[in-house]
């Protein structure tokens, strides 16, 4: 009978079932490596575990199979036998594992799926949020520039002022202040006053403050109005100040800023130009009223002097006729300085030394002064150049300031003479200082008017300024006054210097 | 009470307390499997054909092992199926020798016999293919990394 022999069978079976134990565990080893590359994929796990199911099954088979023939060959078929349904029973058990494993790919697919969109959601947020802070930090960056360039210009703009600019806070003290504004108030650093002063510290007048924080409080801002300062060392400043609140509805918390512009060159200035107009028109009105009064002057004088020819003297016609030239003269002096005072005199110019003129009225006033017992502290500059003018006349101004120097000093006193060459401004300087009563200030306007004068009547006629300041001012000078009571009083004088600079005096 | 149900109190006989499993019922689990196994294969060569990972190498290797796992669970019920056809006469020779054989002519599930007890020419290539599906999966995991292979 034909039969097929079972040797291929068996040895496939041999073989087959060594290669799947090999090639199972294989696939365990690489989805293990898998996953160990990638532990967050839940689809390696997945795979890790059906290989790791499949080689429990390619083992469980495999070693059953190997075993069976090996138990075959050596004869021991009956144990074979017996270990036979055990074997089976474990493959079926490994067969439904494996397949339940399986089944669990879609979920586990599904799983997979939703962790990836949200990672990609995840990354596309993250690289959005990156975006964005980038953006942000680069928006910051070129923010800060700009603010940076802002801060730097308008620094610039604060600090280059050359008006006081400041800013208080609601209390008025100081929060900063422009290098101006130290300099105005005669600080060294803005620390010195940053923190420290408050805007009514330097204040010359209180109620001026008061004023000023009323309408502070009231419209939030003040505009051009005229306050007087006070430095470090004392010295009064007129400035335009100008406030305003920082925020437009907070004037009453928050603080101000302000802009004070100093005026007091300028307000002497403006007083000076009204004083000279003022004088000017004194002076045509005096130089007008002079020249009619001159001439029947002159005829009244011609008579008088005719008149007393005629009489004998020593007598009472010639005596009384003789009072009237005499008082006549005197008219014709005080026309003749009005004519002075207004610049109408005929004026002789020549080189004039002004030390030479001082020392000669030095000289003669030496005694007098010694006197009243008033010290002559002179300080001539003696590289001072001459200058163009009239020596008399400007003897005479010189000789006013120090007959008014002397008439201030009650009692011992001190007068100082002083000249100096300003070769910037090209003019020379002399100053007569006096530590007498002063000038109130109200006064100090009024003191070059014609006739204007402190002195009882009969002892002065008002017109010494007058003429002086006509004469200077004859000359292409200046002169100025600084008094203040109870200390004294300073005239300076400015004169143009002469450009030759050979004829300089000794 | 009723008399029937009092008798039966009074007069036990055989209670089927336990269900008997007798011989081929083992035979019937294990066949039941071998399809449970073939139609999990099937499910998951179709999942991976539907969710488009067989675009990839690694995955299409894995669904190739899968229909020839789905194919060897076939022969191997086929097998077991022949073979529980085929009496125990019919092989001859000494048990455990190579020189045993099967008779033919006695059975028609002799050949089928023969050809199905040689399923590790399938599932050999199956696991096969299952280990390259993998290692290439792997290998391209390390491209991403950057680390190569």
């Amino acid at each position: 009978m034909e039969a097929y022999p079972l040797a291929p069978v068996v040895l496939t079976d041999f073989i087959g079932s060594a290669l799947m134990i090999v090639l199972s565990c294989a696939c365990v080893r690489y989805a293990f490596l898998l996953r160990r590359a990638r532990p967050a994929n839940v689809l390696w796990t997945y795979l890790l575990a059906f290989s790791l199911a499949l080689a429990a099954f390619s083992v469980s088979r495999g070693v059953g199979h190997l075993v069976g023939q090996l138990l075959s060959f050596a004869g021991k078929g009956d144990v074979w036998k017996a270990l036979l349904p055990y074997s089976g029973a474990v493959n079926t058990l490994m067969f439904v594992v494996v397949g339940s494993i399986t089944l669990f790919f879609q979920r586990v697919q599904i799983i997979n799926r939703e962790i990836l969109n949200d990672k990609r959601d995840l990354e596309k947020a993250s690289s959005e949020v990156i975006r964005l802070n980038r953006d942000l930090q680069s928006l910051v960056e070129a923010r800060t520039r700009q603010l940076s360039a802002s801060e730097v210009r308008y620094r610039a703009l604060f600090e280059g002022s050359i008006d006081v600019v400041f800013i208080v806070d609601d209390t008025g003290r100081f929060e900063d202040l422009n290098q101006a504004g130290v300099r105005t108030l005669g600080y060294e650093s803005p620390e010195e006053l940053i923190g420290v002063l408050s805007l009514k510290d330097v204040f010359v007048k209180e109620r001026d403050y008061d004023a000023l924080a009323y309408q502070l409080r009231t419209h939030g801002f003040v505009r051009d109005r005229e306050c007087l300062l006070m430095s470090r060392n004392g010295d009064e400043i007129l400035v335009l100040l100008g406030m305003s609140a920082k925020a437009p509805d907070a004037h009453v918390k928050g603080g101000y800023h302000g802009i004070a512009k100093d005026i007091t060159a300028r307000k002497r200035m403006e007083r000076q130009l009204q004083r000279a107009d003022r004088l000017a028109s004194l002076g045509q009105i005096s130089a007008g009223i002079a020249h009619e009064i001159n001439n029947p002057l002159g005829i009244i004088l011609g008579y008088a002097q005719l008149i007393m020819r005629g009489c004998d003297k020593g007598t009472q016609g010639y005596e009384d006729v003789r009072t009237i030239e005499r008082q006549a003269q005197n008219c014709r002096r005080i026309v003749g300085d009005l004519l002075k005072f207004a610049r109408a005199a005929d004026t002789r110019k020549t080189v004039v030394n002004v030390n030479q003129c001082l020392r000669d009225l030095l000289a003669l006033l030496a005694r007098q002064f010694e006197s009243a017992g008033i010290m002559v502290e002179a300080r001539l500059d003696p590289e001072l150049p001459a200058v163009v003018g009239d020596t008399d006349k400007i003897k005479q101004v010189f000789m006013n300031l120090l007959v008014n120097a002397k008439q201030a000093i009650t009692g011992s006193g001190r007068i100082g003479i002083e000249t100096a060459h300003d070769v910037e401004s090209g003019q020379i300087c002399v100053i007569i200082s006096d530590t007498g009563v002063g000038i109130p200030e109200d006064l100090a306007d009024k003191v070059f008017d014609p006739f204007f004068t402190t002195k009882p009547v009969g002892e002065g006629t008002g017109l010494g300024l007058s003429v002086s300041y006509g004469i200077i001012h004859d000359h292409g000078g200046t002169i100025e006054l600084n008094s203040e009571v109870g200390k004294g009083t300073v005239f300076t004088i400015q004169l143009p210097a002469r450009v030759d600079e050979s004829a300089k005096n000794g | 009470m009723p008399p029937a149900i009092l008798g039966v109190l009074l007069a036990p006989g055989r209670v089927w307390a336990l269900q008997v499993h007798p011989e081929p019922e083992g035979l019937i689990a294990h066949q039941l499997a071998h399809l449970f196994f073939a139609t999990t294969m099937a499910v998951l060569a179709y999942w991976l054909h539907v969710n488009r990972f067989v675009r990839e190498r690694g995955w299409r290797l894995i669904q190739i092992s899968c229909l020839l796992f789905l194919l060897w669970n076939i022969g191997a019920f086929a097998g077991h199926w022949a073979a529980a056809h085929l009496p125990d006469d019919i092989f001859v020779g000494e048990p455990g020798s190579l020189s045993r054989k099967v008779l033919s002519g006695q059975s028609v599930w002799v050949l089928p016999y023969l050809i199905f007890h040689l399923d590790h020419l399938i599932c050999v290539p199956a696991i096969l293919c299952l280990l390259l599906g993998i290692r290439s999966l792997y290998v391209k995991v390390l491209d991403e990394d950057g680390a190569g292979f």
